[in-house]
């Protein structure tokens, strides 16, 4: 998780709104990616999971669009993707061939727990009033998030305990 | 007087008897001779033996001649360390340095006797005249303008332009001592006269030059910019042309660092859109092999000149061989097709260089040119060359329609899919090793490696009807057949001219396109073939192989093979072809025997 | 806001369809990453890109950008990567592989680009171990290191690819690693500003066949910025010095960028061209050099 080239001192709330949805896009994106990553490697519970979180960060994505649309119109957006690394998007290193969904899961959750403490590490440098609300209801969003897996989590048993990988072929030389 | 003469001169290096050809075959063109020089050497980089050969004709020269007309044996034993490729017969006259104590009696020469043996003093006289026994090799200038009326004075018009930045001094010496060879001459006249007559032609413009630096130029000529190579003896000549010239064309070449790396640029090069070259021997062809089996798979076009010498491995550096036919045809791993082409004489490593860039634009595909050393190294005298004869093809580049959703190796009705190169908006694709579908994305799908392999083999089929890269001489009915190549075909030629003025019935096939054997035209050719000879300079007899994997030859037709640095004779292949003829008449009364 | 804001080109617009063959986890998913961001920095449209590599699980990645890709053979993106350079040196060339492709099977080339200093950025994925082939001992293991072919241990000692480079000259040599996105893009960025040959190792962990202590947490903790150290990228022998440390440190950032960078291999190149294009015969003349008169 890291910023390049952000002030967030002069941040303004349309960049602040921007920058959020840009958050939600890339997190979509790489759950996307990891679904697709267990498609491929014979994995469809963990994608299944993968894409019920994509579509959730999509929604969130087009809720806050919706609110920057309604108070800034079509205004040129000013923020780029090029400035925010894995925010809320699982770290590619969490993912797995053959995780458990319980596995999926916790990485899931891993990455709402780090947006929080992005938001949470930015609050102090804001100086916009709107900017800092919008963070802090942000920040409380990931709270909600997290317990939304959590809650998904304890529908689960519990894994076996025992590695996937003494159940598994070994890997396919090319 | 002679229409035809043939020199072979030998020495030690340091006996500068190259240069005295060199300049011999300078001379023969300022008076309007044609004229073939090759050199062979000892593998010594200085002072090892060293030999050169030079035919000068009246007439255009087909090779560089079978056994000597004259030969100059600076010392017997450098001489004989030539062995076939400087053969002496009765009809020779034998020059050599007196120094050597030997009476002209009791020459080295087993089982011949000479036309006529002359002992001279070569050195003294160098010595006495320009001070050096250096001077020994125009001294055998002096004696060759005496005795047969060449370069009386084109030779020190030559030597006089090449010495003139060093001094008058030096000029003047060398004259003395040609003069001094010539006086020699005079006052010893030989027992036949063997003076050649005048060429109508002096004064006409000549070319000469030699294989390697032919090829260089004629890949210039075809657009190429591009050259990637590692020195190797007999090719090294290609890379050095290309670094004298292929800048001024807005090209550049790359020494590299290795044979691999030099292949390695060009297909970098190619891939970028511009037209490429390597440039090797044997060795490194083997090296090269993994690199032409991706260009093939990634259908980029190249050119892969293999200079042949004796082979395997280090083999025979500096001595011809046609051995690395297989290698260049099966040349890689995988099922896959790659052309070779061979020219047989420096004039027509001119057509066949730029045929094999054309047809490597044309199929987008690595083209091997299997030139030899005697080719690449020998100096032909040439009549200028009408350029403009020579039609230039570029790779099919896709445009318009062809760049929305651009698929790089796009089925077509010919398999030949268009070729975006980097830079070309709307082309971009991944150009792979890998099998790939259309669109250059890898898969490993046995259907479409199918498709592909089928995709990559059938563009090939119109090559094969290409006759224009077969030359049939002789009568095309005859009984008796000759298939030959590279530098072998060119003593063919001589010898069917030779068996014909016998009165023998023959033909000869001589193929530029080697592979994909074209089964069309040897069938065709073979179709009236009773008797024939596959004549090539391989201990394996590997064009008579390749030939009879694809072909059912006619019974007949048997294998002339011998291992390289062993020339094969026009004489000695007369003689063989009166062997299939009377093999022909004895099975015909054989025949009609049992029927009477 | 910084200028980047307002950049023509997207990370995404140098993103394929191409679906990663990679393991999940594995490190060159950030790695691939890292490179859509400084391409799109640098706004270079993707046509004007050759991305060259060898063969091995890294080599895929040209494929998985909108470049112009060559998967090519093992152990052979830089001779093919410089011939393209050498054809058209207008274009963006980028290289990369692992380090097997590097450093054993190809690493006889790498002293060759340097010392002509063609302006190519060449970026190895080292993650100690041949992955596509299932998990060999590779040119950067670690001595004792037991794998498949190093049952008992390895008995080599690892190429320091770092020093490597910095002893045949290179011009720009740099790490980074996944455990630092930010550095990972804005090192690759600097590398492909550089101009003239520029090297950049990237520990990319293999998360089938690496070690604990090659993954993300265990690279994290022997982690270190060369800025936090106070290293200055202009000191060529302090730069030889950190470098000695690969294997026990992963120093992160630039260990050597030449202040006075000299004319690359390229511009020399042009120069001779200009020069000695008032010589040439034209083509169809150009038989006349062989007229002995």
């Amino acid at each position: 998780m890291a910023t390049r080239g952000i002030d967030f001192a002069s941040l303004s709330l349309m960049d602040a709104l921007d920058l959020a949805i840009l958050v939600e896009e890339e997190a979509q994106e790489r759950y996307e990616e990891f679904a697709a990553q267990m498609d491929q490697h014979r994995t469809p519970d963990a994608a299944r999971f993968f894409r019920f979180m994509a579509e959730n960060e999509s929604k969130h994505g087009l809720e806050l669009s919706a609110r920057r649309a309604q108070r800034f119109s079509d205004a040129p957006r000013l923020v780029s993707r090029a400035m925010i690394f894995d925010i809320e998007a699982p770290d590619y290193d969490a993912a797995r061939a053959f995780m458990s969904p319980r596995r999926a899961m916790a990485a899931a959750l891993a990455s709402e727990v780090k947006a929080h403490a992005f938001f949470v590490a930015a609050l102090p440098a804001l100086k916009d009033a709107e900017v800092r609300s919008l963070f802090e209801e942000l920040r409380d969003e990931e709270i909600e998030h997290q317990d939304l897996v959590k809650a998904e989590l304890a529908k689960l048993p519990l894994d076996s305990g025992l590695s996937d990988e003494d159940f598994v072929d070994e890997p396919a030389p090319q | 007087m002679r229409k035809d003469l043939v020199f072979g001169m030998a020495g030690s290096g340091g006996d500068g008897i190259v240069s005295a050809g060199d300049s011999l075959l300078q001379a023969a063109a300022a008076e309007g001779y044609h004229g073939v020089m090759t050199k062979s050497f000892g593998s010594q980089i200085r002072g090892g033996e060293s030999s050169c050969r030079v035919r000068i004709s009246t007439d255009p020269i087909l090779n560089p001649g079978g056994n000597l007309d004259v030969a100059v044996a600076l010392n017997w034993e450098d001489f004989l360390k030539f062995g076939a490729e400087l053969p002496v017969a009765g009809t020779t006259v034998v020059i050599y340095e007196a120094a050597t104590n030997i009476k002209e009696s009791e020459i080295p020469l087993v089982g011949v006797t000479p036309l006529q043996v002359i002992a001279v003093p070569i050195a003294a006289m160098a010595k006495e005249t320009a001070g050096t026994e250096r001077a020994k090799n125009t001294v055998v200038l002096g004696l060759i303008a005496g005795w047969f009326g060449i370069g009386a004075v084109a030779v020190m018009k030559g030597i006089r332009k090449k010495l003139a930045k060093k001094g008058e001094e030096l000029v003047e010496a060398n004259q003395r001592a040609f003069d001094a060879g010539r006086a020699f001459a005079m006052e010893h006249p030989l027992k036949t006269s063997m003076n050649v007559v005048a060429s109508e032609t002096k004064g006409a413009v000549k070319l000469i030059t030699d294989g390697n630096d032919m090829c260089a130029a004629a890949a210039i000529f075809a657009g190429c910019q591009f050259f990637g190579g590692y020195p190797i003896t007999p090719s090294t000549e290609i890379m050095q042309f290309f670094t004298d010239h292929v800048w001024k064309y807005g090209g550049a070449v790359l020494q590299a660092e290795d044979e691999i790396a030099g292949i390695g640029a060009a297909v970098g090069a190619s891939f970028a859109g511009k037209k490429a070259m390597t440039a090797t021997s044997g060795p490194g062809l083997s090296l090269k092999s993994e690199m032409m089996g991706l260009a093939s798979i990634a259908e980029l076009p190249l050119v892969i000149v293999d200079v042949q010498r004796g082979g395997p491995s280090t083999g025979l550096p500096t001595k011809t061989e046609q051995s690395d036919l297989f290698a260049a045809a099966f040349s890689a791993h995988g099922d896959v097709i790659r052309p070779v082409m061979a020219p047989t004489s420096v004039a027509d490593t001119f057509r066949i260089t730029i045929e094999a860039f054309n047809i490597a634009e044309y199929y987008q595909t690595p083209v091997i040119v299997l030139s030899d050393q005697e080719i690449a190294s020998r100096k032909e005298t040439l009549d200028p060359i009408d350029t403009s004869q020579f039609k230039i093809i570029n790779r099919l580049r896709p445009a318009g329609a062809d760049l929305q959703d651009y698929k790089r190796f796009k089925q077509t009705e010919n398999h030949i899919s268009p070729i975006s190169h980097p830079g070309m908006l709307g082309g971009t694709y991944l150009a792979s090793g890998i099998e790939h579908v259309e669109s250059g994305a890898p898969t490993n799908s046995g259907s479409v490696h199918q498709r592909m392999n089928d995709k990559r083999t059938k563009k090939f089929d119109p090559l094969k009807d290409r006759r224009d890269l077969f030359e049939i001489t002789g009568n095309p009915d005859a009984p008796i057949a000759m298939v030959a190549w590279g530098s072998v075909a060119g003593v063919c030629r001589e010898a069917l001219a030779m068996a014909q003025a016998e009165g023998l019935n023959v033909k000869l096939l001589v193929p530029y396109l080697l592979y994909p054997v074209a089964e069309g035209v040897y069938n065709d050719f073979f179709a009236s073939t009773q008797k024939g000879l596959i004549i090539e300079q391989t201990h394996l007899a590997q064009t008579f192989k390749l030939l009879r994997m694809h072909i059912d030859l006619p019974k007949g037709v048997k294998s002339l093979a011998r291992s390289g640095a062993n020339p094969f004779l026009p004489g000695e292949i007369v003689a063989a072809l009166h062997h299939l003829l009377s093999e022909l008449q004895r099975s015909h009364e054989g025949q009609l025997q049992p029927q009477e | 806001m910084s200028a980047t804001g307002t950049c023509e080109f997207q990370p995404k617009d140098y993103k394929s369809d191409l679906k990663p063959i990679w393991c999940p986890g594995c490190g060159d998913f950030s790695v691939v990453q890292g490179i859509y961001r400084a391409l799109a920095a640098i706004g270079r449209p993707p046509h004007e890109i050759a991305f060259v590599s060898g063969i091995g699980c890294s080599s895929r990645i040209p494929g998985y950008t909108t470049a112009y890709g060559f998967n090519s053979v093992h152990g052979r993106s830089l001779p093919i990567a410089q011939g393209i350079k050498l054809a058209n040196p207008d274009l963006l060339v980028l290289a990369a592989g692992g380090d097997g492709d590097g450093f054993s099977i190809g690493g006889g080339h790498i002293a060759h680009l340097i010392r002509r200093n063609m302006d190519i950025t060449y970026i190895v994925m080292d993650n100690q171990i041949y992955g596509l082939t299932k998990g060999q001992l590779s040119p950067t293991s670690q001595k004792g290191r037991v794998t498949c072919t190093s049952r008992y241990g390895s008995l080599e000692n690892p190429v320091n690819p770092l020093l490597y480079v910095l002893a045949y000259g290179a011009g720009f040599v740099a790490q980074a690693s996944p455990t630092d996105l930010v550095g990972m893009a804005a090192t690759i960025e600097e590398a492909i500003r550089y101009p003239g040959f520029a090297f950049v190792n990237i520990q990319s962990p293999c998360v089938t066949y690496g070690e604990e202590a090659q993954q993300i947490k265990g690279l994290k903790a022997i982690s270190e910025t060369l800025a936090s150290l106070g290293h200055n990228p202009a000191d060529r022998l302090a730069a030889m010095d950190l470098a000695q440390h690969y294997g026990e440190k992963l120093h992160l950032g630039v260990f050597y960028r030449n202040p006075e960078p000299p004319p690359t291999y390229g511009d020399l190149v042009k120069e001779r061209q200009t020069l000695l294009s008032k010589d040439a015969l034209p083509k169809e003349r150009i038989l006349d050099l062989f007229i002995k008169k």
